[in-house]
This record gives C-alpha cells, structure tokens and sequence, in this order.
C-alpha cells in the first residue's frame, strides 16, 4: 500500500499543522497542481526551512506537484506554503496552460481528421 | 467541835450576868439606905455602893476571865482539828506515795515492754535495710538492663531499621535482607516491619508499572493514529485537511498526556528517533504537542540539530515549558522563544508575557527541575505535572534549565541543550536542512571503510564529534547519488501525481518544462 516516495511512516516529529501554523487553507487559490514557481529571492537565515528549500527548488521553474513530492509534503499545505511566499513577493507563479504555447495548438476539426486517419489504419 | 457549839451561848451569859449584878447591887443599895437611920443614911449608902462596885468588879472579873477560858478552849479546840487534819494530810501523803510507788513499778514496766518492742523495731528495720539493699541492686540490674534495650532500641531505629529499608526500596527481598540482621535483638519486630515494606513497596511497583503500561499504550496508540492521520493528510485534498488536521492536533496532546505520565512513572520514552532532529524541527515537535500553539511564535536560524535518542525527552520538556508560557499569559499575548548555539551547547529560550511566576512558584519550578529525584508524593493532586515532568526529562539528557523574570513582562526560561547531544551540520554543506530531513544512509552504500555504527545500522558519534563529522565520507556521497535530476523529477512527479488522486494527466514531460520557459 506504501508507495515510493511517500512517508512510508510517520518519521518526522513536526506535524502539518505547525508547518501551516493552523492554516487548512490557501488564502488566495493561485496554485493548481501544475501552476510553475519560480524563485525571486536567495533563501535567507531565520526562515521557515520549507520556505528555504521551495525557494533553492525553484531557481527553476517547478510545478507545485514536484515542488510537493520533493518536501514531502501534501499538495495543499505546499500550496498554503506557496502563498506565504507568493504574498512576500518571494516566488512569481505562472500557469502553463497560458504559455504561448497554446496559441499554435491544431484546431478540433484538424484533430478529429487525424483521428479518423488512425482509426482506419 | 464543842468549843464553836459552847460560843454562842457563851457570849450572852457574860454581859447578863454583869447586868444581873449590877442590877442586883443597885438593889441592895437601894435597901440599904432605906433601911439604915437618916443620920446614917449617907454612911451606908457610901460603904453600900462601894461594896455594890466591887461587887460589879468582881462580876466583871469573873464574866472576863470565863471569856478568857472559853477562847482558850476554842483555840485548843481548833488546834487538836488542826492536829488532824496534819495527821490526815500525813496519812493522804502516805497513800499518795504508795500509789506513786505503784505507778512507778508500773511505768517500769511499761518502759521494759517498750524496750523490748524498740528491740524488735531495730530488727524489723535491719531485715528492712537488708531488703532495700537488695532491692536496690535488683533495681540496678534491671536499669542496666534498660540501658541496655534502648541502646538496642536505638540502633534498630538509626542504623538497622534505615539499612534495611534502604536494601528493600532497592528491591532486595525480605529474607535476604534479614539475613543480615538475624542476631538483632528485636528480629521479629524487624521482620514484621520489613514485611510491611516490601509489601508497601510491591504496591507502589506494580501502581507504576501499571500506570507506565496504560501510558505505553497510549502512546502506541497514538503514534499509530499519528502515522495514520499523515498517511491519510497525504492521500485526501483540502476539503478534509482541515478536520485532520484538528484531529492531528488533538491526538499530539493526548500523546503527549500519556508521554507526561510514562515519564513520571520511569517508563522509556515514546518514540526514539533514528536520525538527528533539527532545532526548527524540535521546536514545532514541541508545539504540535500544545494547545494554544498558533500563540507561540519561533525565532531560530539554528542549522543545528539534537541527537537522535534525545530529541524526543528535548522535545516533550519543551512543550511542557511552552504549554506553561501559553497558560501562563492570556489570549492575545504571545510567547516568543529564541534559540542560541554556544560552545557549552544550544541555548532555548521561552518568554512569555503573562503575570509571571510569583517567588514561591518560582522556587517551586526551580526546585522541580533542579538535580533533586523525583518524588510522586510531592505532586499536589495531579495538577502542574508539568515542572515535575520537565525535572525528570532534565536530570535524564542532562538539561539545565532556569527560570527568571522576562523583560517582557513574564517568565523567560531558559534551557541549556548540552553540547554532547547536539549535531551541526557540515559547514559549507549546500543543503543542511534537506541532509538533515532526508537523512542519507551510509550504510547503504559500499564504503572502503565503513564509520563505526550501532547495532542498528545507525552512525555512531563519538562526544564531543559532531554526527556530520561522524558520517563524514558517506553521507556526502549518498547525497550526490540523488542529485541526477531528470531521473529523481520524474519519479517525484510521477509519485505526487498518484498521490493526489484529481489530479489531471500531465500536460508534457516534467523535464521539457524548463525547457520551454527558458
């Protein structure tokens, strides 16, 4: 049932709920699983450590999903994380799916023909 | 006696005898003269009255002279009475003297029966003397006796009764404990009261170890729900994380409840920890375990770490502190710890801004988490386990811990991890949280020569080394095995997209997307 990479156990003594100091929810819903993070700022002493290490993680652009499974941590409390740093102008984060990237995407009828094409080989 | 009764008549005769010549002389005067001439009258009156006178004279006389031998008679009279009345008094002396003599004899005798009593007494009183002497060398006896007993007395109570007890708390058992003392005067009361000790202190053992098993079981209890509880935080999304984390919250003050009581009842620990605990992780350890946790705030930028099979007692002594501090100051105030690494080892610091302990507390606290062992009967009814709790954890990893007003108002405590069970992390190291967070196994890796290890596998540290130095050249390798990017991100992805189950099918390869940003 354990999967890799997943705590296997309960092997460190702080709980989740110290880490987002009694937060369940981000205040602002910015992030989706695959929202990418980049860092504006070098980690500085005194912080909170998972601030530390999402801002050394994301010098270059990572989706909160790895952001995540590389702390260890939930989705949603990496995602209550992310908006700590969001809000002190830490991190900048952007969606993928508004890349320019989409614009040059085939259109549907396009689409539909190849699958056709493939159907009847 | 014939004289007093002759006097009264005798008085009267005289004076009427003289009358009666008178009388009788007048008259033959008078007859005289009537009879003798005129002529011759005068002549014969004359010679008539000078016989009359001498007539009256002679009476007279003889009327004197009959008084005379009357008096003559009385006094002869009341001289013979006088005679015997001597005679009488001369017979009374006699009988007196007789009656003298008599009692004289009498008294004698009384005074021989006295001596012979009086002889008798002084032998009644030499037996009596005899006996005193020997009562009183009896009574010596048995005083020497007494000395005796309450010498012995007195060493059963200073010396045998605290020896014995002493071997007995130890946990030795009655006979052999007895065996020792078997000459002693007072053996069975010795072995009663021996008895009863061990009796007592059978009780009190199998009070504890019962209380340390329920405790150990709700530890166990807890660690598991705890496991759990990040096992299902991990699998669902925000709608129930929340609720979990409330639970979360809950089940670390109940652990920490049953950790207070293990504690105090000398059971171990609840969890050891097999890698070194950083400081940051130390201090939210302790404040996961509190209340009023959202009130605590941390001011650490110590990289260092607590050893392993420290951490946990570090951590529980610490949320004791903070779960004080937080009661200590009212809602809105916040209590603020700060931590210092010095070369005698990390300084923690918790001030809060409450009322502050008054002196008495003060000492109490002070005095609860001193050297001094740990005695139950000293907490008052089960409230403020606390101090007791963080005593024993101290005199354990050998915490020095002390108390004094804030300058914020309150309480600051101040708590002295010493140097022997802290760990620094190499100096230079590029990433000192994530060695710390993810640890490397060295063991793992084939090393020509391997640091020394526990029997578990674990890297031994020798004092004063830190635990970096002790894993040295096989942490740094271990570490870099993971560095190869591409491969760790994939899996990473692959393994937080399972993880949360809505999650949409990747877009494009994880590894492209820097590539198309840059």
């Amino acid at each position: 049932m354990t999967r890799v990479g997943e705590p296997a156990r309960d092997d460190d003594p702080d709980r989740l709920y110290t880490v987002t100091r009694g937060r369940s929810q981000a205040t602002r819903h910015a992030f989706d699983v695959v929202t990418l993070i980049v860092s504006e700022q070098e980690p500085q002493p005194g912080m909170q450590s998972e601030h530390a290490r999402i801002l050394r993680l994301c010098v270059r652009p990572t989706a909160v999903v790895e952001v995540a499974a590389e702390l260890g941590l939930p989705v949603s409390v990496v995602k209550i994380l992310l908006g700590d740093l969001l809000e002190a102008g830490r991190i900048t984060a952007r969606h993928p799916r508004f890349v320019p990237a989409q614009a040059k995407l085939p259109d549907l009828d396009m689409l539909k023909q190849v699958l056709h094409g493939l159907q009847k080989l | 006696m014939t004289a007093r009764l002759r006097r009264p008549t005798g008085g009267p005769v005289g004076p009427l005898c003289v009358l009666a010549a008178v009388l009788a002389g007048a008259g033959a005067v008078a007859a005289a003269t009537a009879a003798a001439p005129s002529s011759e009258r005068s002549v014969v009156a004359g010679w008539a009255s000078a016989a009359a006178l001498a007539w009256c004279a002679a009476v007279v006389v003889a009327v004197v002279q009959r008084g005379r031998a009357g008096k003559l008679r009385v006094q002869l009279a009341q001289a013979q009475a006088r005679v015997e009345a001597a005679h009488a008094a001369a017979l009374r002396a006699g009988a007196d003297t007789a009656a003298a003599v008599s009692e004289a004899q009498a008294s004698r005798a009384r005074a021989n029966a006295a001596r012979t009593e009086a002889e008798a007494a002084r032998i009644e009183l030499l037996a009596a003397r005899s006996e005193t002497v020997e009562a009183r060398a009896e009574a010596a006896t048995a005083r020497a006796a007494a000395d005796d007993e309450r010498a012995e007395l007195a060493r059963l109570a200073e010396q045998t009764i605290p020896a014995v007890v002493g071997r007995l708390r130890a946990g030795a058992s009655v006979d052999t404990v007895l065996v020792e003392h078997r000459q002693t005067a007072h053996e069975d009361l010795l072995r009663l009261m021996a008895r009863e000790v061990a009796y007592g202190e059978r009780q009190r053992a199998a009070a504890l170890a019962v209380c340390a098993t329920a405790a150990g079981r709700v530890q166990a209890l807890a660690t598991s729900m705890h496991a759990e509880l990040r096992e299902m935080e991990h699998r669902h999304g925000e709608e129930v994380l929340g609720d979990l984390l409330r639970l979360d919250h809950s089940t670390a003050q109940a652990g920490r409840m049953a950790d207070s009581i293990a504690v105090l009842t000398g059971a171990r620990t609840g969890r050891r920890w097999t890698k070194p605990i950083t400081v940051e992780s130390i201090l939210r350890g302790a404040l996961g375990r509190i209340g009023a946790y959202q009130r605590v705030r941390l001011h650490s930028a110590s990289t260092a770490a607590v050893a392993g099979y420290a951490a946990e007692g570090v951590m529980h002594a610490l949320a004791e502190l903070l779960d004080n501090a937080t009661n200590f100051s009212a809602p809105p105030a916040e209590v603020h710890v700060y931590v210092e690494e010095l070369h005698s080892g990390l300084v923690i610091t918790v001030e809060d801004g409450g009322l502050g302990l008054s002196e008495v507390w003060l000492r109490r606290a002070e005095r609860a988490v001193s050297g001094e062992a740990l005695d139950l009967t000293a907490l008052s009814a089960g409230t403020r386990l606390g101090f007791a709790v963080v005593g024993a954890l101290a005199r354990k990893h050998g915490l020095s811990i002390s108390f004094r007003p804030s300058s914020r108002g309150g309480t600051g405590v101040v708590v002295l991890i010493p140097e022997t069970l802290v760990a620094h992390p190499e100096p230079g190291a590029a990433e000192p949280v994530r060695a710390a967070v993810q640890p490397a196994l060295p063991a793992a890796a084939p090393q020509a020569a391997p640091p020394p290890v526990t029997d578990g596998g674990l890297p031994k540290r020798r004092r004063g080394q830190t635990m970096a130095a002790a894993t040295g050249p096989a942490a740094a390798p271990a570490l870099k095995v993971r560095q190869p990017e591409t491969a760790s991100r994939f899996g990473a992805f692959r393994q937080a997209v399972q993880g949360s189950q809505p999650a949409p099918p990747s877009p494009a390869t994880p590894a492209d997307l820097p590539k198309d940003n840059s």
